[in-house]
């Protein structure tokens, strides 16, 4: 008995020891400076209460961070979620008949997924470059004025959502394929007996129903991601012009690795910890509930 | 082979005995230094066989650079003398990680090329944090071809801003795609355009800010100017660092340490020419300067003299030579350009970098960097009102409502 609890002492014990040293401390420093004024490589810090959360929501900067993210977030979640589960549809559908192209194409849509968005991002530059792109080339060439898409305050975010969403259509649309799959046809054999034997009614009474844990788990995985932008808002414009493209996450590093203002840059990663665990509680709430006719 | 072996072994006990101080080095963006520091490491070492020196990596950027320093110190694991960026120093000194450099400087500093404005690159009121090893300013790219064709002359080229904006709205007309100038909405930059003006971020004893004065309206009033009268657009740096390059724009003002890489990336397509900033005003010039400054961390005294001599050497003449040849950067000595024995041959095959150098010498003064926690911050907020103001914003609500916010800001109200 006491040799059986020693061995799982042993085996769970270094992963465990490693969780609380790794994780969980600093974690806990890091909602500890969360109340203070700790400045990188300072020798002390003041205790400041809840100053630093109130400069986050009430000061023009930190509201406009939360605003622009909630912004992305709300164009690239439906956008990208809608996108995939289009392609995964048209793709599944063809899988059928032409498979060749299916491969082909869903290799394609998930190209983005597996290239480094970094890399990318010096892509998307060039092709968006007001003098030199190819879009604004385009555009010309259709007689339309070219778009300033980086550095025009009222563009910039929008033109950033539309690379989101770009960049994560292909991983949604691989989860939607893994879904469609998994729908037993006896269900559209039942379906088709009752006279819902193609098109709207089929996908409304039998696909998107059974479709609905995958799409919630993909809404969810999506937001998180959308919450989480920082590569494209770092590498294309460092939140700028005039932090028309400040997200949250690009405010947290803005503030505590350039401005090395540590305390502050804690208190927006609570924030953000929080929000994304009550996303997280939320997803496996709704996860359990949603899954009762399987 | 017996013989070899035993001399081979004597030479290393004898350099092992020699070797009793070892320094570390920081340094930070390799893609520009990491070449550079080789070369100078091993001709400091050949001068010096007492000291060994080792690099430490490389920090991508100078805020990483200047982060990890910070980081290493409060551990104790701070290595001895580091190149940081020149406006980020004075977070170093706030945090007290820095060693005066008074006590080892020579009694006349102006002999040994460390002139005033030189020195004032690591100063703050009377000491001495670091000494500039490596200097840019902002100058005007030029694209010779786009002027000729608007009917400008490269002899005859304006040296004031008026006639800048006239040629820059001429070029801007040539085509749908062509643009007459462009200058990025930054600090630095408005704060080289004060400079032009005369005029300063700052009080001396840094307890207000002074930029919204007439030569503080007058430079961010460029910024208008050249929108409204030379159809400035907005496009943003990266996109005009591959414009001008590429042909399209006629007159870039940006960092002089920038040259290589545009003469590189123009080609043969033109030749990229280097123009001095405009002086707008007749006194109090200066120009804020970008670059390098190294500063001694090291509280050991055994070490702070081998330090001092590493210091020494590479803002000395022959270090100075070698930053400057590998990595067109101007010199911060003034020794290097007087006498032609250093770099005379460097500048007979690039002009460009010498009209740079010049201005270096001429005008440099330090990049000013707002004081407290909040200093950095302030920085983009600067350039946000400049984009305001490129954008139409009225210039002299929006600088009087910037002056004010850093003021409250940083605590000087």
């Amino acid at each position: 008995m006491i040799r059986a609890a020693l061995t799982d002492l042993l085996l769970v014990g270094p992963a465990a020891l490693a969780v609380v040293l790794f994780i969980f401390l600093p974690v806990g420093v890091v909602f500890g400076l969360a109340f203070t004024d700790y400045q990188v490589g300072a020798a002390q810090a003041e205790w400041v209460g809840g100053a630093n959360f109130a400069q986050l929501f009430g000061s023009r900067l930190g509201r406009n961070a939360l605003l622009n993210t909630l912004t992305y977030a709300a164009i690239v979640i439906p956008g990208s979620v809608g996108l995939g589960l289009l392609v995964a549809l048209g793709l599944h559908g063809m899988a059928t008949r032409l498979p060749r192209l299916s491969a082909l194409l869903r290799a394609v849509y998930f190209l983005p997924v597996a290239a480094t968005l970094v890399a990318m991002a010096v892509s998307w530059q060039m092709l968006l470059h007001p003098s030199l792109g190819l879009a604004n080339t385009w555009l010309q060439a259709l007689n339309l004025p070219g778009q300033q898409w980086l550095s025009d305050r009222g563009l910039v975010l929008y033109t950033l959502a539309g690379i989101g969403i770009w960049q994560s259509t292909g991983y949604n649309m691989v989860l939607f394929l893994a879904g469609l799959a998994a729908i037993p046809s006896t269900l559209y054999d039942a379906a088709a007996v009752d006279g819902a034997d193609r098109g709207w009614t089929r996908f409304w009474s039998v696909t998107w129903p059974m479709l609905g844990p995958t799409t919630l788990f993909v809404m969810i995985v999506t937001a998180a991601s959308a919450f989480r932008v920082f590569e494209t808002v770092a590498t294309m414009t460092a939140g700028g012009p005039a932090f028309a493209s400040d997200t949250i996450v690009y405010a947290l590093y803005r503030e505590g690795f350039v401005y090395f203002k540590a305390g502050y840059a804690a208190a927006i990663t609570v924030v953000f910890f929080l929000a994304l665990l009550a996303l997280t509680a939320l997803q496996m709430l709704l996860v359990e509930r949603r899954v009762h006719y399987r | 082979m017996k013989h070899l072996i035993l001399s081979a072994g004597l030479a290393l006990s004898a350099s092992a005995a020699l070797a009793e101080t070892e320094l570390r080095v920081h340094y930070a963006i390799p893609t520009i230094w990491a070449e550079t520091q080789d070369k100078l490491t091993a001709a400091f070492m050949a001068a010096h066989p007492e000291v060994t020196l080792t690099l430490d990596g490389p920090a991508e950027g100078y805020e990483d650079g200047a982060q990890r320093l910070l980081r290493e110190h409060v551990a104790g694991t701070a290595p001895d003398v580091a190149y940081v960026g020149l406006n980020l120093w004075r977070v170093l000194e706030d945090r007290g990680v820095l060693q005066p450099l008074d006590p080892f400087l020579p009694a006349d500093p102006q002999a040994a090329g460390y002139t005033p404005a030189l020195l004032s690159l690591g100063r703050f009121e009377d000491t001495q944090w670091g000494l500039g090893t490596s200097a840019s300013t902002l100058v005007m790219y030029v694209n010779p071809a786009l002027v000729e064709q608007a009917g400008g002359s490269m002899e005859d080229f304006p040296t004031s801003f008026d006639g800048v904006i006239e040629l820059a709205a001429k070029i801007d007309a040539l085509s749908d795609t062509t643009e007459g100038v462009w200058i990025a909405r930054h600090d630095w930059r408005f704060q080289s355009l004060l400079g032009s003006h005369g005029g300063r971020p700052m009080t001396e004893d840094e307890s207000d800010i002074t930029f919204d004065d007439a030569a503080g309206l007058a430079a961010a009033g460029l910024y208008q100017r050249f929108a409204t009268e030379a159809g400035m657009s907005s496009m943003s740096e990266n996109d005009a660092r591959q414009a001008f390059p590429a042909g399209t724009l006629g007159i870039m003002f940006e960092s002089s340490s920038l040259l290589t890489r545009f003469t590189e990336g123009a080609g043969d397509s033109f030749d990229v020419t280097v123009k001095p900033l405009p002086v707008a005003a007749e006194e109090n010039v200066y120009f804020p300067t970008g670059g390098n400054a190294i500063v001694m961390l090291t509280e050991d005294p055994a070490k702070q003299q081998a330090a001092w001599d590493y210091i020494a050497f590479v803002t000395g003449p022959e270090g100075q030579k070698i930053i400057v040849e590998n990595t067109g950067y101007a010199p911060a000595n003034k020794l290097v350009l007087d006498d032609s024995a250093y770099l005379g041959s460097y500048y007979a095959e690039n002009a460009n970098a010498r009209t740079a150098h010049a201005q270096v010498a001429d005008h440099a003064g330090p990049w000013y960097a707002f004081p407290g926690a909040e200093g950095v911050a302030v920085t983009d907020l600067i350039a946000a009102a400049l984009v305001e103001v490129t954008e139409g914003a009225e210039v002299e609500p929006t600088i009087t409502d910037l002056a004010e916010t850093l003021r409250l800001q940083l605590g000087m109200k």
